[in-house]
């Protein structure tokens, strides 16, 4: 078997999924990795058969690389929130920072600041978008190798082995940082905010398991994920109602909350963009 | 007057050198980062408990120091002392941060430099004779590290188990054994990558002439005289004698440190009372007396006796990077020997406005997160960054480094490789460094 080239171009991120990328070590044999600054010594993306793009477009530069970079490539991944939707540097976006945010740009002899983060797909075509803050190893490697089979549940609720016990219904959310978290018991439950419920499948729920609710970084299961984010919204607040006794207002201000904000839109507009539909063909 | 621009690969985010010559004159030598997200910003008006949620993405490799950093940023502020056994397990992730970098810098980022590749992923280099499979196992001692990470602190980027008062729970025995025996398994490997670091580092300084010459510097660390503590409350500066001249707490930054922006890179700068410092791996163990753990203390001795106390050239950061990674292994099986599933994992504790002050020693320098909080709400916070205490002495060493190949009338062509082995040495890391 020939070996496939690949390469990873960085936009404005946090390298976490390159992180999350070199967990894994299958790939070595059968492909070759091209162009990746963080672990490689090379200055253009070559010709490759898969590109994989991580980060938001953030700067003159990031949109120039973007645009250079997808030419030489087959296939083009989308990897993590911020390539998707911009990720945290979109929270500069939000209206009450966005004049502090700017005042940055006048710095001189380094690449300019954009206007707005935005995601990759704003300027280029995207084959394949892989979800998560950042997408687990497991989940890179399906993506390099085999997207269409790789099996997983729908949600991250159906991942995460707490049970849900019907006879607690907690009547106020508990903050993140409340620290005694039962073994075993659904968050929810126990009063957190969890959006595991609706949230997709494939990370195996790693957070929810270490006793910190989901806060949605995969985006949307495939259910809600050509619909507009009040639906998944809709759907969360569906489970509250149904398992506790906590105000509808008090789920939907937290829902909108930067932490959640962050992740909950990355699949939908935020911060008055107009985002193009994603096809769950294409989600991995 | 030239101008000779270097992207510089292998290391975290985005930079590059510039040098301005003329003549056989090296006019300036900058280091610039050339990125910026700016969560100094955008975190104004979020919910003070979401910070240890939000600000580990400042950076996917670093996010464990983040987490832990603010963590301790809002328990200093609420007044909350987190249990023993709440402080094991956030050393246990501390730990498992400082493997996953130390073997990613030696293995990934600089061992090619040494072998003469672009990367150690060619093929070339994984079927070579004198070091068969060194890129799978380089990986397999990282990986222990993101174990440890996850074992401790539910996932290894971004990591979720560190809460204001504690951690969320304790770990069971079973699991403690488990991450032990590999732990056991992996010491040897990374000990025997290190010993092939070593014998290759010094083939090189050989073939290069210099081990990296800079003056002798400041060094500003927070672990301590005695063993290496990486979740102290004090950071201490040592003059360019090893003679320590000051210690302070992560409050008393500002009248410490003198800041600088710059208008040439989106990071800023440090001085301490107007002199170059330097933090990370040489600088901490110019400042230990003992590593603590067998190994890692012959390491010590090795370096200690072969380089003196304290050291100071460039490349002797890298290899203080691998005595740190025996240590981290070491001290982790350690504490990994005793019982860790406790009950009293957490204390309670109830939120206040006001400022907070958090710091870790993260893999590159004390790292301090410093909020102010209003109604609940972050009114202002700064995230103070090793890698911006040796802006300057980066800058400083690569000046000398084009020194030593600016010639009249020609370039060495060598200049371009130093160029790359100083920055990497210092490991920025420029994700945290512009955040």
């Amino acid at each position: 078997m020939s070996t496939s080239r690949f390469a990873v171009l960085q936009l404005s991120g946090c390298a976490g999924c390159e992180v999350s990328l070199l967990n894994a070590s299958e790939w070595i044999d059968q492909y070759r990795l091209m162009y990746m600054p963080l672990v490689v010594s090379a200055y253009d993306v070559p010709d490759v058969d898969i590109l994989l793009i991580s980060g938001g477009v953030r700067t003159d530069q990031d949109l120039h690389h973007l645009r250079t970079a997808v030419k030489k490539a087959g296939k083009v991944v989308a990897v993590g929130t911020c390539a998707i939707s911009g990720g945290v540097a979109n929270l500069g976006d939000r209206d009450e920072v966005r004049d502090l945010f700017l005042s940055q740009s006048s710095r001189r002899h380094v690449p300019r600041l954009l206007p707005r983060c935005q995601p990759v797909d704003a300027v280029v075509d995207i084959d394949l978008y892989l979800p998560g803050c950042p997408p687990t190893s497991e989940l890179f490697m399906a993506a390099l190798f085999d997207p269409e089979g790789f099996q997983a549940s729908r949600s991250v609720c159906q991942e995460c082995g707490r049970l849900k016990d019907k006879s607690i219904r907690p009547d106020k959310l508990v903050g993140f940082q409340q620290g005694k978290v039962q073994e075993g018991l659904c968050l929810i439950n126990q009063g957190y905010l969890c959006v595991g419920s609706s949230t997709r499948g494939g990370c195996r729920a790693p957070c929810t398991r270490a006793g910190h609710p989901c806060v949605g970084c995969r985006g949307p299961s495939d259910f809600f994920i050509e619909k507009e984010s009040k639906e998944w919204l809709g759907s969360i607040q569906k489970v509250f109602e149904t398992m506790t006794d906590i105000p509808r207002d008090e789920i939907a201000q937290a829902l909108v909350s930067p932490q959640f904000a962050l992740f909950l839109f990355q699949f939908s507009d935020y911060a008055g963009g107009n985002r193009p539909l994603r096809h769950k063909e294409k989600v991995l | 007057m030239p101008t000779l621009i270097f992207p510089i690969s292998r290391i975290e985010g985005h930079a590059q050198v510039v040098i301005d010559t003329h003549g056989d004159e090296v006019v300036s030598a900058h280091f610039q980062a050339t990125e910026f997200r700016g969560f100094d910003y955008f975190v104004q008006g979020i919910p003070a408990e979401q910070m240890p949620v939000i600000v580990p993405r400042i950076c996917g490799v670093c996010s464990t120091a983040h987490h832990v950093c603010s963590v301790k940023a809002l328990e200093s502020l609420y007044g909350v002392t987190p249990p023993p056994l709440a402080r094991r397990i956030r050393e246990l992730l501390l730990l498992g941060q400082l493997i996953q970098n130390q073997a990613t810098s030696l293995f990934i980022f600089t061992m090619p430099d040494r072998m003469g590749t672009d990367s150690i992923f060619e093929p070339e280099v994984s079927a070579s004779a004198s070091r068969p499979g060194i890129a799978v196992q380089s990986l397999q001692v990282r990986k222990a590290g993101t174990d440890l990470i996850s074992l401790a602190g539910g996932q290894f980027i971004h990591p979720v188990k560190a809460v204001v008062g504690g951690v969320t729970g304790g770990i069971s025995n079973q699991a403690t054994d488990e991450m032990r025996t590999k732990l056991n398994a992996i010491l040897p490997v990374a000990c025997e990558l290190f010993d092939h670091y070593w014998q290759s580092s010094l083939e090189m300084a050989e073939r290069i002439g210099t081990w990296g010459d800079d003056q002798p510097s400041h060094y500003i660390a927070s672990t301590g005289k005695s063993c290496m503590n990486l979740d102290s409350d004090t950071i201490c500066m040592l003059d360019e004698n090893g003679k320590q001249v000051d210690c302070f707490s992560p409050a008393e930054f500002q009248q410490k440190l003198t800041f600088i922006e710059s208008t040439y890179s989106y990071s800023d700068e440090t001085l301490y009372k107007g002199e170059i410092m330097r933090a990370n791996s040489l600088a901490r163990i110019n400042m230990s007396l003992r590593m603590g753990t067998p190994l890692a203390d012959q390491y010590l001795d090795r370096f200690q006796t072969t380089f003196g106390k304290p050291a100071h050239a460039i490349m002797l950061f890298d290899l203080s990077r691998g005595i740190e990674l025996v240590y981290a292994l070491e001290r982790a099986i350690e504490i990994l020997s005793e019982p860790l599933d406790g009950e009293e994992t957490s204390i309670p504790y109830t939120p206040r406005d006001g400022e907070g002050f958090g710091l870790v020693e993260a893999p590159r320098g004390p790292l301090i997160h410093h909020y102010s909080v209003e109604n609940g709400l972050i009114k202002s916070a700064k995230f103070i960054i090793p890698t911006v205490h040796n802006m300057q002495a980066i800058s400083r060493a690569l000046k000398v480094a084009a020194n030593r190949y600016v010639g009249n009338d020609q370039i060495d062509l060598e200049l371009e490789k130093a160029v790359g082995r100083v920055v990497r040495a210092f490991d920025p890391c420029i994700a945290c460094a512009t955040h």
